[in-house]
């Protein structure tokens, strides 16, 4: 297999309702990833494409929809879906193409627009829920992260004011992101005084409904040094789906997450992650899925993530930043968009071009990861300079 | 960065409604023929893999684990369980307020490695927790129609 890095990436800001297409969103994300590295349309000889539900959009085939906003104007194109977990997956993707040999230069487009759907795109996941056992009781998205907080809470005796506390975290860091959709000074108590949305959720636990696009450009290792001085490396990708019988999880702990993980660790020549990763952007779409993600990803024990964001190690000045960013709950949750977003966070970073948001000590290895599907696909990536 | 304007509603702006029209009948599979009959009689039926010692709820026709058939492997596994997690639900499935909110359960079917989500009902949500014994309440029999909502809801078990 050979090396893929990363030679550029563009984003576009993060709204809801915003004006353009969902491939006119693609085209600007993907325009300013290709500038970002001085790459004109012609050197890209493939195209990936990540976006979830086509009811989002309420395009059906999508991926087809969008290929030209994506830049795949007569180009191999191949779309992928896995829920929350595409944006993530899209690099991997991606990786196969360079990585095989096959092509020397991909770009990986991932977009949403979430708004197009109304009363509330929310209303879309009934039917990813099975048809005659679960849909008649009408389930929301909610309902199942509610249930899940619930169990993981009551296992570890977590208390929900702490676990307020990602939401504070990472708003704060979003004021330091251009495409920032809900950066925000707040308190844990205005978490816990929002709206209750299903208990143990408060509106300022959830990421919101969001429209938007990000890209990279990935390139084999001969076209990356001539491209740039400063390229960054997939060094190990993994993904993993569990049981498709969401209920019979264990709902506490994601297994799944540390399967990928686990894969991508291997690949990557990883043995301790909580010391060999710098710097994380795991998925954060509620507050407690940041901390739920970070105990499988390993970087610290199980139970601990909480002790852990008290004790300020998972700020972007601790051993450990986590969302850096300001992850899903302060740029936004374009669901594909997203993943790519934080691959991007992860990309600046390392290079040093974070600007307010750069975290000291100039970490050189780091991951991304996104969660998705009825709750249960890992997807992992983990990049060095 | 590419700029764009915010608009608060995108009525305010050019737009076209539309909708992807479509409607869907779905069978309730091999499996659901037996589950949902027998759910009319008040009962609920898994289906045991006996390579992988699970007995699966609802019965499905394979075991996902070693891909064995089940078909001959159904079982009634009663209608008690214990409340593995919950919620309170405040919004409706398409994000509209609920007038009164809704307790939502997943249930681990006693004796089994299956779970059921369901409502709770004839309890307060300040009462429920988890591990809580819980039993079906059905409908009156001849208001069954072979469908999840057979079962009215879960409640305590006294």
């Amino acid at each position: 297999m050979r090396r893929v890095a990363i030679v550029g990436a563009g984003i576009t800001k993060f709204y809801r309702n915003v004006q353009e297409t969902p491939k006119e969103l693609a085209f600007e994300a993907t325009k300013m990833a290709l500038e970002s590295c001085e790459m004109k349309l012609s050197d890209i000889e493939c195209v990936v494409h990540g976006t979830a539900p086509d009811a989002f959009d309420g395009i059906h085939m999508k991926g087809e929809y969008l290929s030209d906003g994506s830049g795949a104007f007569r180009k191999p194109y191949m779309r992928h879906y896995v829920g929350g977990g595409t944006g993530v997956l899209s690099p991997i993707h991606g990786w196969f193409h360079v990585a095989s040999g096959m092509f020397d230069t991909c770009l990986v487009v991932a977009e949403e627009k979430m708004s197009s759907a109304y009363p509330h795109p929310a209303g879309a996941f009934l039917t990813i829920f099975d048809h005659t056992t679960e849909q008649p009781l009408y389930p929301t998205l909610i309902w199942i992260f509610a249930i899940e907080m619930n169990r993981f809470m009551t296992t570890y005796g977590y208390r929900k004011e702490d676990i307020a506390l990602v939401a504070v975290k990472n708003k704060k860091n979003a004021m330091d992101h251009p495409s920032a959709q809900l950066p925000a000074e707040i308190t844990v108590q205005d978490v816990l005084n929002s709206e209750i949305m299903a208990w143990p959720v408060n509106r300022l636990d959830i990421s919101p409904t969001s429209d938007g696009a990000a890209c990279i450009v990935l390139a084999a290792e001969h076209v990356a040094r001539r491209v740039t001085e400063k390229p960054i490396w997939i060094d190990g990708v993994g993904w993993a789906l569990d049981t498709a019988y969401w209920t019979t999880r264990d709902l506490y702990y994601p297994d799944y997450v540390e399967v990928a993980a686990r894969q991508a660790y291997k690949m990557a020549g990883i043995k301790e992650p909580s010391k060999e990763i710098h710097i994380a952007e795991p998925y954060d779409p509620f507050t407690y899925k940041e901390l739920h993600h970070i105990e499988g990803l390993g970087l610290c024990k199980r139970g601990e993530s909480v002790q852990m964001l008290l004790d300020g190690v998972t700020q972007r000045t601790g051993n450990l930043p986590c969302c850096p960013s300001g992850g899903a709950l302060g740029v936004g949750n374009p669901i594909a968009a997203t993943g790519v977003m934080k691959i991007i966070e992860i990309f600046l970073q390392l290079r040093g071009e974070a600007g307010k948001r750069q975290v000291p000590g100039k970490p050189t290895c780091g991951l991304a990861q996104a969660w998705g599907d009825l709750m249960q696909v890992g997807t992992v990536v983990v990049m060095r300079s | 960065m590419a700029l764009i304007e915010r608009f608060q509603k995108t009525t305010d702006i050019g737009f076209w409604e539309g909708q992807i029209p479509m409607s869907y009948i779905y069978t309730v599979g091999r499996a659901g023929e037996k589950f949902f009959r027998e759910l009319m009689n008040g009962k609920i039926i898994g289906a045991k893999c006996d390579v992988c010692n699970i007995i699966y709820v609802p019965a499905k026709i394979f075991c996902e684990r070693c891909f064995a058939r089940l078909e001959d492997k159904y079982l009634e596994v009663g209608t008690t369980g214990t409340v593995h997690t919950f919620t309170q639900c405040y919004e409706t499935y398409d994000g509209m307020r609920k007038e009164t909110p809704s307790i939502v359960a997943v249930i681990h079917i006693d004796g089994t490695q299956g779970f059921l989500v369901h409502w709770l009902g004839e309890v307060e949500f300040e009462k429920v927790y988890i591990g809580m014994p819980v039993e079906a309440v059905f409908k009156p029999k001849k208001d069954r129609e072979g469908s999840i909502l057979d079962i009215k809801y879960f409640k305590p078990v006294k």
